[in-house]
C-alpha cells in the first residue's frame, strides 16, 4: 500500500536554519526558568525517599488482617482466600475455638496460622474479593522489602499489625490475645492451650 | 610579588610565569568540571526533571547536587582499568592525553584580563606574552590537532563503532576548519594583526559581532563542530554508534575524555569572546582594571558555555549528508562571502 508522506513546504524564513533554532532554544529556556523557579514539592517529579506519592483508592498494596474492636481477628479460617489466590501463598491453618465473646458471635474457627509469602504475591487482590467476612484488605503500603527471604513471610499477628501504626490502633501479639479472653472470663479455652 | 619570589628562590618573572601556568591550566579544567555539573542540572532542568542531587558531601551537605563531581571522580578512580585484548595497547594509553592536551593547551594565548602596570613593568593576563609571533594561529592550530586525539582513539580500540565515530569526526573537523577558518582571517583582516591582544584593542567601542555578524555565525556553529557538540556529536552518536570513539574507554580514561571534552568547551567559548565579544572589555568602560576585566571574561566565558549547553538540549543531531552538505555548502561559502565582503569594504574605505 501506498503511504503517501505529506512534504511540509517550508518557508525561507524556516530555511535558513536560524530562526526556527532560535524558537527552539526560546522554547528550552522557557522550561528551564519554569522549572528552575517552581519549588520542589511543585515539580512533577517525586523524589520518592524525602516525598511519597499518595496512592489512590483501591490501590492494592500490602494485606491488612482485620480486626474487631476488642482486637479478636475477624478471619474464620474459611480457606476461601488461599482458593482463590492464583499464586497460592496464602497457607492457613484453621483452629478450633469457643469463646462466646460479644463481638465474635458464634464463630468457632479461626487461623492458627495465617501465612502469606510476600514474595510470590502478585498482590491481585482476589483475597480480599474472595474473604466472605471482609476480613483482608490490600490497602496501600507499598514499601516491601527485606534483607532475607523468611522475612518477607507475614504471619498472622504481623499481617494484623501491617497498619496498626498508621490506623493507631494497638500492636497485637499472641499474649494480647489471651488478654482478651481473660477480660471475657472465658479461661477455659486458654488454658487448653 | 619580589618578596613572594625571593622566598622561593625564583626570579619575579619566573614565578609570574608559575602562577599563570597554574592559573591557566587549574581555570579551564575547574571551569570544564563546573561544566558537568551545569550540563547535568541544567539539561535537567530544560527537560523538566530535576538532574542528580543526591550525593551529598559527608552525608550531610547536598550543595545543588555539586558533590556528584567528586563522587564521579572517586568512582572513576576506583573502577578497573580494563584495555580490551584486541585494542593497540599503547596507542590505547596515550590517547586520553592526545584528547586531553590540545583542549587544554589551546588556552593558552588568550588573554584572560586587562594588562596592568606594577613596579615598572607590564603583567600581561595571558600565557604568552603578546608579540610572540603565535598570535591566534596557535589555538587554531592546537585545536586542529584535537582530531589526532579523536582518530587515535578511534583506530587504537579496534573496534567497528569506534573506527566509524573517528572517521566521521575527523571529516567533519577537516570540513568544518575551512570555514571556521575564513572566519577568523576576516578578523585577522580588519584588525590588521593576529594577536589576541591586537585583536582585543581593536574591539575598543565596537565589539566584533557587530560589523561581522556573518562571521560570528559561521565560527560559532564550526566551533559546536569542533568541539563535537550536539547537533554535530558524529564522534558520539549515542543513538546509532554508541558513544563512537570512546566505546572502548573507561574509568579514568573515559572521565579524562569526557572532561577533555568540556575543556574544549570553555577553549571554544573564550575563543569566541576573545574573536567577537571583547575579550575582556565591559561595554561603556574604558579601563576596566584588572578585577573587572578577569570578572567581564569569566562572565562572558560562562554565558557562551551555557549557550553550548543550551543548543546541546534543543537541538537533535543532524544526519550525516546534511552536516557535510552544511559544511561545505553553507558554511564555507558564508564564511567566504563574508570575507569578501569585508575584503571589499575596506578596499572602498582605502
Ligand atoms: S493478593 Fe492475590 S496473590 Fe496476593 S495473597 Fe491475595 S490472592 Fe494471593
Ligand atoms: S481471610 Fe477471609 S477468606 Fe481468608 S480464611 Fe479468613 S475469612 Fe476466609
Amino acid at each position: 500500500m501506498a503511504v503517501i508522506v505529506k512534504q511540509v513546504e517550508l518557508s525561507w524564513l524556516d530555511r535558513t536554519y536560524f530562526w526556527p533554532i532560535f524558537k527552539g532554544m526560546v522554547i528550552t529556556m522557557r522550561h528551564f526558568l519554569r522549572q528552575i523557579t517552581t519549588r520542589t514539592k511543585d515539580r512533577y517529579t517525586v523524589q520518592y525517599p524525602d516525598m511519597k506519592r499518595e496512592m489512590p483508592e483501591g490501590y492494592r498494596g500490602l494485606h491488612e488482617l482485620k480486626r474487631f474492636e476488642d482486637g479478636a481477628i475477624k478471619c474464620v479460617a474459611c480457606f476461601m482466600c488461599a482458593e482463590a489466590c492464583p499464586a497460592r501463598c496464602i497457607t492457613i491453618r484453621a483452629e478450633e475455638f469457643s469463646d462466646l465473646n460479644l463481638t465474635q458471635g458464634f464463630e468457632e474457627k479461626r487461623p492458627a496460622i495465617f501465612k502469606i509469602d510476600m514474595l510470590r504475591c502478585i498482590y491481585c487482590g482476589y483475597c480480599e474479593e474472595a474473604c466472605p467476612k471482609d476480613a483482608i484488605w490490600l490497602r496501600k503500603d507499598y514499601e516491601l522489602a527485606a534483607y532475607d527471604r523468611l522475612s518477607m513471610q507475614f504471619g498472622k499477628w504481623d499481617l494484623m499489625n501491617t497498619y496498626a501504626d498508621v490506623d493507631g490502633k494497638a500492636r497485637l501479639t499472641q499474649e494480647s490475645e489471651k488478654e482478651i479472653k481473660i477480660h471475657h472470663g472465658d479461661t477455659e479455652s486458654t488454658e487448653k492451650r | 610579588m619580589d618578596q613572594l619570589s625571593a622566598l622561593l628562590h625564583m626570579s619575579p618573572a619566573t614565578l609570574w610565569m608559575a602562577f599563570k601556568v597554574l592559573l591557566v591550566f587549574a581555570g579551564p579544567l575547574t571551569l570544564a568540571a563546573l561544566m558537568t555539573w551545569v550540563e547535568r542540572r541544567g539539561s535537567a532542568m530544560i527537560q523538566d526533571r530535576i538532574g542528580p542531587n543526591r550525593a551529598a558531601l559527608f552525608g550531610k551537605w547536598r550543595l545543588l547536587g555539586l558533590p556528584q563531581l567528586a563522587a564521579d571522580g572517586i568512582k572513576a578512580f576506583m573502577k578497573e582499568d580494563l584495555v580490551p585484548p584486541h585494542a593497540h595497547k599503547f596507542l590505547f594509553w596515550l590517547t586520553p592525553i592526545l584528547a586531553f592536551l590540545p583542549a587544554a593547551l589551546g588556552f593558552a594565548v588568550i588573554p584572560f584580563g586587562q594588562s596592568f602596570q606594577s613596579g615598572g613593568q607590564t603583567y600581561h593576563l595571558s600565557l604568552l606574552d603578546p608579540g610572540n609571533g603565535m598570535g591566534m594561529l596557535y589555538p587554531l592550530a592546537i585545536g586542529a590537532t584535537a582530531v589526532y586525539g579523536v582518530l587515535v582513539a578511534a583506530w587504537s580500540s579496534n573496534n567497528k563503532w569506534a573506527i566509524l565515530g573517528g572517521m566521521r569526526a575527523s571529516a567533519q573537523m577537516v570540513s568544518y576548519e575551512l570555514g571556521m577558518s575564513l572566519a577568523v582571517i576576516s578578523i585577522f583582516m580588519t584588525t590588521g594583526g593576529y594577536d589576541p591582544h591586537q585583536i582585543i584593542a581593536a574591539q575598543n567601542g565596537m565589539w566584533n559581532v557587530g560589523p561581522q555578524f556573518v562571521g560570528f555565525l559561521v565560527f560559532f556553529t564550526c566551533m559546536f563542530a569542533e568541539t563535537n557538540r550536539l547537533p554535530f556529536d558524529f564522534a558520539e552518536g549515542e543513538s546509532e554508534i554508541v558513544a563512537g570513539y570512546f566505546t572502548e574507554f573507561g574509568s579514568m580514561k573515559f572521565a579524562l575524555m569526557y572532561l577533555s571534552e568540556f575543556i574544549h568547551l570553555v577553549t571554544a567559548s573564550a575563543l569566541i569572546v576573545t574573536l567577537y565579544f571583547g575579550g575582556w572589555r565591559v561595554p561603556f568602560v574604558g579601563n576596566p582594571g584588572v578585577l573587572l576585566s578577569v570578572a567581564a571574561f569569566l562572565g562572558k566565558t560562562l554565558f557562551f558555555c551555557w549557550v553550548f549547553v543550551w543548543v546541546r538540549w534543543t537541538l537533535p543531531r543532524f544526519r550525516y549528508d546534511q552536516l557535510m552538505k552544511m559544511g561545505w555548502k553553507v558554511m564555507l561559502p558564508l564564511s567566504l562571502a563574508n570575507f569578501l565582503f569585508h575584503a571589499f569594504l575596506m578596499f572602498r574605505r582605502g
